[in-house]
């Protein structure tokens, strides 16, 4: 797999693991936009990344932090840091990663699929949404240019079981961020408390263009479950969303609107590709080649 | 009655046993398992449940039991009064065992398809989906006869453990990136499955057959 | 843009596209969704829901629509959309529609014809009524390699009278086969095999000429 040559990925924070992966001292491989890297725990909390050739060989060190229950790494030049997310510092909170998952598509399906409400009900049946409750209500997308995000508000939907705490259905209300291409997370109301939200995010490592690992780390409000069945509840929805993004044609993400049609409840998506749109990219995304 | 079963949401042999106990209408307690990333099974506590690590483990009442098909076995054995999940009739014992004993064994290439490209395991995914393939040809062929003779299910009239022992990693097959282009009979009898009452989906499998 | 030529290909056997399903298929490289409503005959499409790019062929079946599995779209057997889940008192755009090939039912088997400009006719083995379903096999061969099996195979006693561009018949004993020939990809080919004659309906005789493809495929693909 050829290394890309897209300024616009390399540039960015991207995730290459989470702590736990290995034991301190131990170390793995992996591959990030075509390049193959070696990732080193050197102590509990400390990180060492390497790029290196398929045989093995050291190339240039990267830089690393360790955040959100993830290891994250750059190819490139960052033009700015890890987003904030002050919900992870929050001491009552349950806080954990998931592991992470193989997915055979671009990242900005991954990213797309997580902004999207209009599924909930098909795809995480009796969970996410109900049946007889398919709507999307109108919503406000923004584009926040200081930080250079992407937000979804005043997102609500009907969800028979909303989280792992949930007792019986309730109107959850989301918001939508999209920190970076590559990194998206929601706040979703914590269940009979209006007043403090969920945050769960989605870091996506890009493999390859149509290849990639999806990391889902969660801040969450739960005195009750068990933390091995919160980390159940967040695979189970993933796992049923991985059905819908290995099977959309073309897996890269089509800028132009004329090949995929949107609708109101898609504003998210449509803001979305207009920001990618507007950076440039080449890499993950699907340009139509002239006859 | 006492029944628990150690048990992770996304496994396909934990959902064969899941599956049954529906079927068979049966209360159990559930003991989630850290499968991933933790990978609890893996632990010497958990050895000591399973010294294979591997689920699901069925407890009934001080009884343990580990492998998918076992369980089925002894849920069927004990618990159906119906004797239609594995009906003592000698024409169709031995063909069910057969056909359970082959969920256990060549088609979970399927399962090992599914955890490479799901969580990353290490095999090797080429033999794995040749492999996959080839056990989803033969139950293809056997499901092809079994329509021309007017039949819907594996083995008999009616569905057995053999269909639910088959069902799961079949049904599961496009999460190890094997597609059921070629075996229309599969995928008839894949939806007759999901049509029968008190059938459960899990995720990989759309609830709308 | 896999070739879309104007010819006629066998997809399916009738029968095995049963009321109410959705099911995937390849032609030449080009993805397909071969669904049937409730009742009433089968339709194949490209398989990709115009909105999000969803394979159609995982979708289902709800009151003569098929419905996208990803957000609930719901298409009639014409391609166009007639219900948008998120939006139920919006009636969907015109414009949305997904991509319709021509299809036929003849001889108990699924014909298609995925050209802009259909002008071909259908292979002709003479009146349709009296064909019996026997089986689809899928070889792990090109379309030559596949045609060239069945010029060679043991048809126990039976003759292959013609092998067409999309279709071979063979004449064994009181039996007609027409078999046509599906080119998936270079390395696959679909036949689906149907047979018309005195014991066609037999189900003995069926299974024969079903363990008959079995070993008709295997043949081709032990050859290198």
């Amino acid at each position: 797999m050829a290394v890309t040559t897209d300024r616009a990925a390399l540039n960015e924070w991207v995730a290459c693991g989470w702590p736990e992966k290995v034991a301190p001292g131990g170390k793995y491989r992996t591959v990030l936009l075509g390049q193959e890297i070696e990732v080193r725990r050197t102590g509990v909390n400390l990180f060492e990344v390497f790029e290196c050739d398929e045989h093995g060989k050291q190339g240039r060190q990267l830089p690393v932090q360790a955040k959100y229950c993830c290891v994250f790494t750059t190819l490139g030049e960052p033009t700015r840091p890890l987003p904030e997310i002050p919900e992870f510092d929050e001491p009552d909170r349950r806080i954990t990663g998931c592991g992470s998952v193989g997915v055979h598509t671009s990242p900005f399906r991954i990213i797309e699929n997580f902004l999207d409400m209009a599924h909930f009900s098909f795809v995480h049946t009796d969970i996410l949404g109900a049946p007889e409750r398919t709507e999307v209500l109108a919503y406000k997308t923004e584009h926040r240019k200081d930080a250079d995000e992407i937000w979804a508000i005043d997102c609500q939907f009907y969800q028979p079981a909303a989280s792992k705490a949930s007792r019986g259905g309730q109107m959850t209300h989301y918001a939508y961020r999209v920190m970076s291409p590559f990194s998206v997370m929601l706040y979703k109301n914590v269940f009979d408390d209006p007043t403090r939200n969920d945050a769960i995010c989605l870091f996506v490592q890009p493999i390859g263009e149509t290849e990639c690992l999806a990391y889902m780390p969660l801040a969450i409000v739960d005195r009750e479950s068990a933390l091995t069945s919160i980390i159940d509840f967040q695979q189970t929805i993933f796992a049923q969303d991985r059905v819908i993004l290995e099977n959309q044609r073309p897996a890269l993400l089509p800028l132009d609107p004329t090949i995929e049609l949107p609708t109101r409840a898609d504003a998210s998506s449509i803001a979305f590709r207009r920001w990618l749109k507007a950076k440039n990219f080449q890499f993950g995304v699907y340009e139509k080649k002239a006859a | 009655m006492a029944l628990t079963l150690y048990d992770y949401s996304l496994s396909g042999s934990c959902y064969k046993v899941r599956l049954l106990l529906d079927f068979l209408d049966l209360e159990y307690e559930r003991h989630p398992v850290a499968f991933f990333p933790e990978r609890e099974h893996r632990t010497e506590t958990f050895r000591t449940i399973n010294p294979l690590a591997q689920i699901p483990v069925l407890d009934d009442d001080g009884i343990r039991l580990r492998d998918a098909q076992a369980i089925l076995c002894h849920l069927a054995n004990k618990y159906d009064k119906s004797n239609l999940w594995l009906p003592r009739d000698p024409e169709l014992f031995g063909p069910i065992m057969m056909w359970v004993m082959f969920a256990g064994g060549e088609l979970m290439a399927a399962s090992a398809a599914r955890l490479h490209d799901l969580l990353g395991y290490d095999l090797d995914i080429k033999m794995a989906r040749r492999n996959a393939h080839a056990a989803f040809r033969i139950l293809d062929d056997h499901l092809t006869r079994r329509e021309i003779e007017g039949g819907t299910w594996i083995v008999g009239g009616h569905p057995t453990i053999a269909d639910v022992a088959c069902f799961p990693y079949t049904a599961l097959s496009n999460d190890g990136g094997i597609g059921l282009e070629d075996y229309p009979a599969l995928r008839n009898w894949l939806r007759s499955f999901m049509r029968l009452p008190k059938f459960d989906a899990m995720s990989g499998i759309s609830e709308f057959a | 843009m896999a070739e879309r030529l104007d010819r006629w290909i066998g997809v399916a056997l009738d029968g095995q596209i049963k009321p109410g399903s959705s099911n995937p298929a390849v032609i030449g490289g080009n993805a397909i969704a071969v669904w049937r409503a409730e009742k009433g005959p089968a339709n194949v499409w490209e398989d990709r829901c115009p909105h999000r790019g969803m394979r159609l062929s995982f979708g289902f079946v709800r009151e003569g629509m098929l419905r996208c599995i990803y957000h609930g779209w719901g298409y009639e057997p014409g391609g166009h959309c007639a219900s948008i889940p998120a939006h139920p008192d919006l009636a969907p755009p015109k414009t949305i529609c997904a991509n319709v090939y021509r299809s036929k039912e003849r001889y108990g088997i699924i014909w298609t014809n995925l050209s802009e400009s259909p002008n071909a006719p259908l292979p002709d083995a003479g009146p349709d009524q009296g064909w019996q379903s026997i089986r689809s096999v899928y070889v792990a061969r090109q379309v030559v390699a596949v045609k060239g099996g069945l010029a060679t195979f043991d048809w126990s006693g039976g003759r292959v009278e013609e092998i067409g561009e999309e279709a071979a018949f063979v004449s064994a004993g009181e039996l007609s086969l027409l078999i046509a020939i599906q080119p998936v990809d270079e390395r696959k080919t679909g036949l689906h095999v149907v047979a018309k004659g005195d014991g066609a309906k037999d189900v003995k005789a069926r299974l024969a000429w079903a363990a008959r493809l079995e070993r008709l495929r295997g043949s081709i693909e032990a050859q290198s």
